[in-house]
C-alpha cells in the first residue's frame, strides 16, 4: 500500500517543514514589522501620540489644526504591510478595519480611506494631496511628503 | 445648420466638463450595495424571499463638500412590476469647521443608533430583521431637512445633531403644514466600542394629513418622542438597548404615552461567530390615537457567522406575541452581502 501514494503526497511531506516555516517566517513579518507614518508637507503635523495616530486612522478627525482636510490611505489588509497596520494600530484583524469603514462610511459619518496596493503607489497618493496620511513600512524621500514621529519614534 | 452646429459644441463642451468632473473626483466616488436573500419557516410552509436591494454612493465633491445617496429596490405589491425604487437618503454635507457639518436632504432622522448606523445596510445589522420599534412606525426614519452635525469632540467623543424638517404627515418635497419637525441628539463615547445618546424629537401633525401607512389623522396632534440609547460592540460582548417614549397630545384625549424598546446582547464565541438574543416590547396606552395599538411582546434568538465582512449569514428563530393577532412563530436564514 505504501507504493501506492500519490507523487503529490510524498512531495508536500517532504517539504512541509520548509513550507511551515516559511508560513511562520510570514506571519511573524506581519506582525512585528516596522511601520513609518507619513503624511503630506501641507496641514499633517511632524509628531503625534500612537493614541491620536489611532484617532485619525479611524476618522475621528476631519481637518488637521490648519484646516486642511484630513485624508487617509493605507496598504491594503491583504498586503504585510496591510496587516501590520490592522495589527500594530488599529489591533484588530483586516476584516474588522474594512468593516469598520464600511459601517462608517455607509452612515454617512466619515469618508472611507483610500486602501492601496502598493507602497509607492501609497507615497505617491500621500505626496500630491495636501492633508494625507498614509502607513508604510520605510523612510520615504518622494518629494511633498515628511516622516512622523510617533510617541517621538519613526519606525514605530 | 447653425443651430445644429452650436447644439454639437454645446453637447461637447458638456461632455468636456463632466469627463473633466469625472477624472477630478471620480477617484473619490465610490459605489456601493448590499442585498439579501432569506428563507422562512413559517405556518408549515417555506417560503423564499427576496430582500431589498440598496445602491449606495458617496463622493467628495470637493474639499469641504460631499454627497452621500441611497437608493432602495424593493418589492412592493400593487405596482406594475411588483417592485418600486425609493430614495432612502439624499444628503449634500458642508463640512465648515473642524468636526463640525451641515447637512441638507432626506437624512435618516438621527434618533437612536440602529436608525443612523445600519438602516438599510442588512449585511451590518445584528439580527436579521429591525427591531419592533421601527416596523411599528413609532420613530419618523427619515426626515427631509437641514441639520447641523458635530462628531468626536473633546476626550469623551461628544456629538450632537440638531435638525429640523418636513414634519410629520408631510413628504420629499412639500411640507403639509407650517410647523417643522425638530430632532435634537447628543451621544458620548468614553470608551472604545461604546455609545451612549439621547435624543428629542417633536413635531405637530396637522389634522387631515395622513400618516406615514396612510392612515388619516383627523385631530391635530403634538407629538414628543424621547429616545435613549445604549450600544457596546466590545471584542467579546455585544449589548444595544434602546428605547422610545411617546407622547401624543391632542385636545381631545390629552396626553396619550406609548413605550417601545429592545434589547440586543450577543457573544462572540469565535472572531467570526455570534450566537445572539433581542427582546422587544411595545406597550400602548388606552385611547392613543396616533399609532395602531397593538401591544406586542417578541424575543429573537440566532446565530450569525460572518463569512467575511461583506458575506454574513444568520439564522434566527422568532416568537412574538401581539394583542390583535395570532402568534408568530418562525424560524428564518439570511444571507446578507455587500458589493
Amino acid at each position: 500500500m505504501k507504493g501506492h501514494r500519490a507523487p503529490w503526497f510524498t512531495v508536500c511531506r517532504k517539504y512541509f517543514p520548509v513550507l511551515l516555516l516559511l508560513g511562520a517566517g510570514f506571519m511573524t513579518r506581519a506582525q512585528d514589522m516596522q511601520l513609518t507614518a507619513i503624511g503630506n508637507v501641507t496641514g499633517v503635523p511632524s509628531a503625534m501620540k500612537s493614541s491620536e495616530l489611532l484617532s485619525v486612522l479611524k476618522g475621528e478627525k476631519q481637518r488637521w489644526s490648519d484646516g486642511t482636510k484630513v485624508t487617509i490611505y493605507i496598504m491594503k489588509t491583504t498586503t504585510p504591510v496591510g496587516q501590520s497596520t490592522c495589527k500594530k494600530i488599529y489591533n484588530w484583524s483586516g476584516d474588522k478595519v474594512k468593516r469598520y469603514w464600511l459601517e462608517l462610511a455607509f452612515s454617512g459619518k466619515a469618508d472611507a480611506p483610500t486602501f492601496c496596493n502598493t507602497v509607492e503607489e501609497l507615497e505617491s497618493y500621500v505626496s500630491q494631496n495636501p492633508g494625507a496620511i498614509g502607513i508604510v513600512d520605510r523612510n520615504s524621500t518622494s518629494n511633498g511628503v515628511k516622516m512622523i514621529l510617533i510617541d517621538g519614534k519613526n519606525p514605530f | 445648420m447653425i443651430g445644429k452646429g452650436k447644439i454639437i459644441i454645446t453637447y461637447a463642451i458638456f461632455l468636456s466638463c463632466v469627463c473633466f468632473s469625472f477624472t477630478s473626483f471620480g477617484q473619490r466616488t465610490q459605489i456601493r450595495g448590499f442585498m439579501d436573500v432569506l428563507t422562512g419557516f413559517q405556518d408549515d410552509k417555506v417560503s423564499f424571499t427576496l430582500g431589498e436591494q440598496d445602491l449606495f454612493i458617496t463622493s467628495e465633491l470637493s474639499d469641504r463638500f460631499s454627497f452621500l445617496g441611497e437608493s432602495v429596490f424593493k418589492f412592493t405589491p400593487g405596482t406594475p412590476t411588483t417592485f418600486s425604487v425609493s430614495i432612502e437618503r439624499a444628503i449634500v454635507k458642508y463640512n465648515f469647521m473642524g468636526n463640525h457639518n451641515l447637512l441638507i436632504g432626506k437624512h435618516h432622522t438621527p434618533i437612536n443608533y440602529w436608525n443612523d448606523t445600519y438602516h438599510h445596510g442588512r449585511v451590518l445589522f445584528p439580527t436579521i430583521y429591525r427591531p419592533l420599534l421601527f416596523e411599528a412606525d413609532i420613530i419618523p426614519l427619515h426626515t427631509t431637512g437641514v441639520s447641523l452635525q458635530g462628531q468626536n469632540l473633546g476626550n469623551l467623543k461628544f456629538g450632537y445633531d440638531v435638525m429640523v424638517g418636513n414634519g410629520l404627515g408631510s413628504d420629499d418635497v412639500l411640507d403639509n403644514d407650517k410647523r417643522k419637525s425638530i430632532t435634537a441628539a447628543v451621544h458620548i463615547k468614553p470608551a472604545e466600542g461604546l455609545r451612549i445618546g439621547f435624543s428629542w424629537y417633536n413635531d405637530e401633525m396637522a389634522a387631515g394629513s395622513r400618516t406615514h401607512d396612510g392612515k388619516l389623522i383627523t385631530w391635530n396632534v403634538q407629538q414628543n418622542l424621547f429616545s435613549p440609547s445604549i450600544a457596546y460592540f466590545g471584542n467579546k460582548i455585544e449589548v444595544l438597548a434602546e428605547s422610545t417614549l411617546a407622547t401624543n397630545h391632542t385636545d381631545t384625549t390629552g396626553s396619550k404615552q406609548t413605550f417601545a424598546g429592545y434589547i440586543y446582547a450577543g457573544l462572540k464565541i469565535k472572531e467570526r461567530l455570534v450566537p445572539y438574543i433581542r427582546f422587544d416590547r411595545l406597550h400602548f396606552q388606552e385611547g392613543e390615537i396616533l399609532f395602531d395599538k397593538n401591544n406586542t411582546t417578541s424575543i429573537v434568538g440566532g446565530i450569525r457567522y460572518n463569512i467575511n465582512y461583506l458575506t454574513v449569514v444568520k439564522l434566527e428563530y422568532q416568537h412574538e406575541q401581539t394583542e390583535l393577532d395570532k402568534n408568530i412563530n418562525k424560524l428564518t436564514f439570511q444571507i446578507a452581502v455587500g458589493f
